[in-house]
């Protein structure tokens, strides 16, 4: 049916509509028919949602479905078989490549970046060859030249035109069965949001600018993960960045917003410091070469590598790290966070679900071949994932601010994703299962904490923008619709019994557990799977904590609310049961069919994966912890509320550690920020005071010099006359006495 | 008919003269229209130049120097007969030319003075005829700057630039206008006299050797013929080390690196905006094309062995301790200042990583920058004529009052930072790659510096732009302060379109440097021979190449190329090659 359309070219076509949507609101709807902005946003959106689910079909359309290898040769003789029959095909469209190109031409120079040089854009379809990949991609601009040949036109190049460039930097899109996996995630939960927002931002004077912001960032994110190198993948990873910047920001009358959105953008850069750093490590180490295809595609490249350099690839993956840290929100960088709330709920719901946060994860599982060479630096990644996923769910504990429950929360289950893809470490065969188990989470987390958010959002809507839960209680009555939403999410985040976020937590308790019985790093992983049981046991409470709070208990409204608090509209309404229901089912749908893992396992790059069985003890292990959590929540919160009431006051001081997230952003403040503020007035001080002062002292030497001089010249005639006369003396003296010596 | 570059450098001056001889007491309005006049038109020139220069092929001139120029225009000012006979004569020459690094920074010359012009046109209202006057002599001095080829000249251009921007900030500056010019001019010109001895003993030197290696010197001042004689014969290490730091002492004032930059954060102060324009765009940039133009050709060994390790330590601790300095200030513009001792760090980084990418990321910052803080100052003069004060804790919530402006100054702002797709990542990048190449360490410390940007530049925009609307005390109690006007969006736009542009598209920035920077870096044993042409087969290269190609013979290189040529054009977009393009090269 889609036959006339090609893979490649929806590669470029899924990042074209968002940005194309977001030039046009920025050109024309920011003037005309502003109210309406919205519309060509969520067209985009939706456009480049229906091309994801197509290129899923289509990246891995042979394997889909069947169970992963068994046995490593049957999988390397299949995909053998499948480069080859990919090759035949990549060459076939390469051939039939043509009859659309005018078409294409005209929509391209518009969708990227109207560049009007070029007459003939082409693609350069390029399929791995060398190994059993299933990745296609495809170079943004190309030359063709007389005899049909596509030459990539690069956006970075150094070196002699003919000769071997130093550095090549590629507009290189690459799709493969992670890309479309996060394509699906991040087109769908942004499609919903987006539709979401259409109605949640009505009436405020940014309409336009909160939209074409919103396809700005699906365009970037997009990009970040459909880039086909390391500095392409940079480059979309500040602009998303950017992006959260200016939503955050989005009210930037208020000063708190402000702020939040500079922290947001500092602290990212402090992660980004270590990716571009890791960058030009791997730029240097495999000789000059960025490429995902070139350095990922054939084994043998960082085989080649490790053999030479062992420790160089434990210093490129801490430096990757550093990079994901920042931007998926890990302790000691995920102080950004729960300040980000400031922005509008929609833009909350979009950074922290599907989009921006996943970017770490995903740099981190996109890289995985470099981190089963590096067990230290996957130690660390599991290590820092278990201290943020302790951290943020202790702080979680006694928000009272929603938004700020589920953020920390967020930074909590990316601790876990994080706690799963470090797992590795005991093994490399665990190393697919890792990553799957982690994209896994990833992906279910999603639906579950847009439509958390999203409910929250729409409380807050119906509130008048109250979200303090102490001011409202009982409203499972008054907003039906987003009672049984964010039920459905709290509910799966609590990880309930057959509910998505059960499957997903479930297998990183398993993988964790496999870790533990490592000889060597077993102990660490003990301590790894403790914290992660307790982290599950709090999550579920503290989710149902603020259930409880928001939902039940006596009916109260604050004063903002007006009087008849209106549950949400068709708009908002829609998107939020289409979330719900799929924060229920599709874990359950994509997990213990093995659809999600054995689709993944199709990355090229990732080492075979061996078969997992369901760890049902672990299973049953959660489950009671889940149960026993929200029980304790209902406990505290709905049966006997003097419970919570007297723990706080019998441990108010650990209350208010946990309150303030163990008083992190105070300690941050204090030994970090102040101490460079006062370093910078030491610089300005010493800049002013010594460096300036020694500069006008040489300059005042001369000047010196001079005066010393200056008082024989002072303007006396007399002196003057003086002056001459002793002169006169001593010259006759002299030439007498030398005459008189003759 | 005289060459496009003689109209080029002349016709700024012609408009100075016309507007002083003629119309000395002309009105604002008058004066104001001769000056745009005049730089439009320059401007235009500036285009035909380059558009002549980019119909010369330049394929293959790597090999034949490492200065070499295009365009020349070479006139014969005195020639010496020396006593013995087997001594060609002497040549003293007026050598005009252009490369594609100072192409580039003509284009961005001409381009800033027609920002500075229309910033100034309601700020300047008194004795307008001569300030404009002065701006114009400033762009003739800085156009021939680019243009000069040979040693004299450059120095009489270099000095010359001094001359009519102390005028602008001691006529037309703040309240400490007199002491901010008189160190300014005078702590340049220290700087400069060590060079200028450097650069004589530079040319004593060269001259002896081309004796003595009987290929003697018709010009012993071109600067193509100097470093084409010493590529081949080195100074003495000693001499070299001596000459270098000699150089230098000059350019790193201008630049200014560390521990010489105290005067620009009191010029930029003191200066009116347009000065601070040209001062942060194109004069400090004299200092850095100095180093590219006269120290990496000349003295390699003493780069790579002194130079590298000391100027690559100035820069960081200049990024590090600018960007410390700049968290500090409550002045904008000082703010601003003290910023671009930061970015000029990143520059000299890159260009003292000796190396293809620092060199070409160096170049690239140059521009950058220029176009970058040139609106920072553009935008900061904007509210500064509307305030009358530019301390970050009397302004507040701008973009409630003027949201162009505040658009302005965030994109200016997010350029700077050096964020993807706008200018400043690709050279940032690049310089921190090529320092990475040579020295890692100096290279993290470095980047750091970006951290850093990020924190001081988005305070400003979140102390003065966002936030609730704090304004100060202004002129127009009645009427709220009006957003940008046409002509103010008109001095941002062609920046902020060319922030955009290179952002997006740096290659052809970086082609139309490629053959200048390439051959430096060539000295410095940087490009590889070329091997195994193919699309695929881009990625690895070999350690042994550099050894290779540092010293391979250019003929032999060439044959080599030869039959592994590509088949496909050169994919250039700025230097399509045109083998029936007339060359031309003017010999008279």
């Amino acid at each position: 049916m889609f036959d006339w359309l090609k893979p490649h070219d929806v590669l470029w076509l899924i990042p074209a509509a968002p940005l194309l949507a977001c030039l046009w609101v920025v050109v024309v709807g920011h003037v005309v028919r502003r109210q309406y902005a919205h519309r060509p946003v969520i067209l985009a959106i939706a456009f480049s949602a229906v091309l994801s689910y197509y290129l899923l079909l289509k990246v891995v359309p042979e394997y889909f479905g069947t169970p992963v290898a068994h046995d490593e040769h049957a999988q390397e003789h299949k995909s053998g078989d499948h480069a080859q029959a990919d090759h035949k095909d990549g060459d076939h469209k390469a051939g039939d490549h043509k009859e659309g190109d005018h078409k294409k031409d005209s929509e391209q120079k518009v969708g990227d970046h109207k560049d009007g040089e070029h007459k003939d854009h082409d693609h350069k379809v390029a399929v791995a060859k060398a190994k059993p990949s299933t990745a296609i991609s495809v170079n943004v601009f190309g030359e063709t030249e007389r005899d049909g040949k596509v030459t990539p036109v690069p956006w970075i190049r150094i070196g002699d035109p003919q000769g071997v460039p130093t550095l090549l930097v590629l507009p290189t899109l690459r799709a493969d069965a992670m890309t479309a996996l996060m394509l699906v995630m991040v087109t769908t939960v942004s499609l919903l949001v987006a539709i979401f927002a259409s109605s949640y931002m009505k009436g405020d004077p940014g309409y336009p600018r909160f939209f074409a912001a919103i396809s700005a960032f699906v365009f970037s994110m997009c990009m970040l993960v459909l880039a086909g190198n390391f500095v392409l993948m940079f480059v979309f990873w500040e602009a998303v960045g950017l992006c959260s910047y200016l939503l955050i920001g989005f009210w930037f009358k208020k000063p708190s917003a402000a702020a939040a959105a500079k922290k947001a953008f500092v602290v990212n850069r402090i992660g980004d410091l270590g990716f571009i750093l890791g960058i030009f490590m791997v730029w240097q180490t495999f000789d000059g070469s960025i490429d995902f295809d070139t350095i990922f595609g054939d084994p043998s490249v960082i085989a080649r590598v490790v053999t030479m350099q062992p420790e160089i690839l434990t210093t490129i993956c801490v430096l990757l790290f550093i990079g994901a840290v920042g931007k998926s929100a890990q302790f000691p960088l995920h102080v950004w966070l729960p300040d980000a709330m400031e922005g509008p709920t929609p833009v909350s719901a979009l950074i922290h679900a599907a989009t921006m946060v996943t970017a770490g994860v995903y740099l981190v599982a996109r890289c995985t071949p470099f981190f089963v060479h590096a067990p230290t630096a996957q130690l660390i990644v599991s290590g820092i994932g278990a201290t943020t996923a302790l951290i943020a769910a202790i702080t979680a504990l006694t928000q009272y601010d929603l938004k700020r429950v589920l953020a920390y929360s967020t930074v909590s289950q990316l601790g876990y994703m994080f706690m799963a893809l470090g797992a590795a470490a005991a093994g490399k065969e665990f190393a697919t299962l890792a990553v799957t188990f982690a994209m896994f989470h990833m992906f279910t987390h999603a639906f579950f904490k847009a439509v958390l958010f999203l409910s929250a959002g729409s409380v807050m809507h119906s509130m008048g923008d109250v979200i303090d839960m102490r001011r409202f209680s009982g409203l499972r009555k008054a907003l039906p619709i987003t009672h049984i939403t964010f039920l459905a999410g709290a509910l799966a985040l609590a990880g309930f019994p057959l509910l998505s976020g059960f499957w997903s937590k479930d297998e990183i308790l398993a993988i964790i557990f496999e870790a533990t019985k490592h000889p060597k790093h077993g102990e660490f992983f003990k301590v790894i799977l403790g914290v992660a049981l307790l982290t599950s046991l709090m999550t579920a409470f503290y989710t149902f904590r603020a259930y409880f709070m928001t939902f039940w208990g006596p009916e109260k409204f604050p004063e903002e609310a007006g009087h008849h608090p209106h549950d949400a509209p068709p708009a908002m309404a829609i998107p939020l049961l289409l979330l719900g229901i799929a924060a229920l089912v599709v874990g359950g749908a994509t997990g213990p069919t093995h659809l999600y893992g054995n689709y993944l396992a199709h990355t090229p790059g990732l080492p075979a994966a061996h078969h997992h069985e369901p760890n049902v003890p672990m299973m049953i292990i959660s489950s009671v912890l889940a149960i026993a959590g929200i029980s304790l929540a209902y406990l505290c919160y709905v049966a006997s509320p003097g419970i919570s009431r007297n723990l706080k006051s019998g441990m108010s001081w650990l209350h208010t550690c946990s309150q303030e997230g163990l008083k992190l952003d105070a300690i941050y403040l204090r030994w970090i920020v102040k101490p460079l503020r006062l370093v910078a007035q030491i610089s300005e001080f010493i800049d002013r005071w010594v460096i300036d002062v020694i500069v006008d002292c040489v300059g005042f030497l001369p000047g010196l010099f001079g005066a010393a001089l200056r008082p024989i010249h002072n303007g006396f005639v007399q002196s003057y006359a003086m002056v001459m006369l002793i002169g006169l003396v001593v010259c006759l003296v002299t030439a007498l006495r030398v005459l008189a010596g003759m | 008919m005289p060459s496009l570059l003689v109209i080029l450098i002349v016709l700024p001056a012609a408009a100075a003269a016309m507007l002083l001889l003629l119309d000395a007491k002309a009105p604002p309005v008058r004066a104001r229209w001769a000056a745009l006049l005049a730089t439009l038109a320059t401007f235009l020139v500036s285009l035909g130049v380059a558009s002549q220069f980019l119909s010369i092929n330049r394929s293959g001139i790597e090999g034949t120097s490492p200065v070499h120029a295009q365009m020349e225009q070479k006139y014969t000012w005195m020639t010496i007969v020396p006593e013995t006979a087997d001594v060609p004569p002497i040549t003293l020459q007026f050598h005009l030319g252009l490369d594609g690094i100072s192409l580039a920074m003509v284009l961005l010359t001409t381009l800033l003075t027609i920002s500075a012009v229309l910033v100034s046109w309601t700020a300047i209202s008194e004795r307008s005829a001569e300030f404009y006057a002065s701006l114009l002599i400033l762009e003739t001095g800085l156009i021939g700057v680019f243009c000069a080829f040979d040693l004299l000249l450059f120095y009489v251009f270099f000095e010359f630039t001094l001359i009519p921007l102390f005028f602008m900030v001691g006529i037309w500056g703040g309240p400490l206008r007199r002491y901010a010019a008189g160190k300014f001019f005078i702590y340049t010109l220290a700087g400069s006299v060590i060079t200028l001895l450097g650069l004589i003993w530079l040319v004593v030197e060269t001259y002896h050797i081309g004796i003595a290696t009987h290929t003697p010197l018709a010009t012993p001042f071109s600067i193509p013929a100097i470093t084409e004689l010493l590529a081949v014969h080195a100074l003495p290490m000693e001499t070299q080390v001596f000459l270098f730091l000699m150089i230098a002492a000059g350019f790193m004032v201008k630049v200014p690196l560390f521990p010489f930059h105290t005067w620009l954060p009191l010029a930029h102060v003191e200066a009116p905006t347009a000065g601070s324009v040209l001062l942060a765009g194109v004069l400090l940039k004299l200092g850095a094309y100095g180093f590219l133009r006269l120290c990496l050709p000349t003295v390699p060994g003493a780069c790579l062995s002194v130079g590298m390790p000391l100027i690559g330590t100035l820069s960081v601790i200049g990024i590090v301790y600018g960007s410390f300095c700049a968290l500090a200030q409550n002045d904008i513009k000082k703010l601003v200042a003290y910023s671009s001792v930061a970015h000029l760090g990143f520059c000299m980084l890159g260009l003292f990583a000796l190396n293809t990418e620092g060199i070409s990321g160096g170049v690239l910052q140059m521009v950058n920058h220029g176009l970058s803080t040139g609106a920072l100052f553009c935008i900061v003069g904007m509210f500064y004529e509307r305030y009358h004060t530019r301390q970050l804790s009397e302004l507040g919530g701008l973009a409630n009052r003027m949201p162009l402006l505040a658009v302005a100054m965030v994109f200016t702002s997010f350029a700077s930072i050096g964020l993807p797709g706008l200018n400043g990542f690709v050279g940032e990048v690049l310089s921190l790659m090529g320092m990475f190449k040579r020295d890692p360490i100096l290279a993290m410390i470095g980047a750091t510096g970006v951290v850093l940007g990020a924190w001081y530049l988005l305070g400003v925009l979140q102390k003065a732009f966002f936030g609730p609307l704090q304004e100060p005390h202004h002129d127009s109690h009645d009427e709220p302060v009006a957003d940008l006007n046409a002509r103010e969006v008109m001095a941002l736009l062609p920046l902020l379109t060319m922030c955009l542009w290179l952002g997006l598209f740096p290659q052809g920035l970086l082609d139309l440097i490629r053959p200048d920077v390439e051959s430096i870096a060539k000295l410095y044993g940087d490009v590889h021979a070329t091997k195994g042409t193919g699309a695929k087969n881009y990625s690895l290269k070999r350690p042994s190449d550099a050894d290779e190609s540092a010293d391979a013979a250019l003929p032999e290189n060439v044959e080599r190329k030869a039959p592994q040529a590509n088949p496909n054009p050169n994919p250039n977009l700025l230097n399509p090659a045109a083998p029936e393009a007339p060359k031309s090269e003017v010999r008279p």
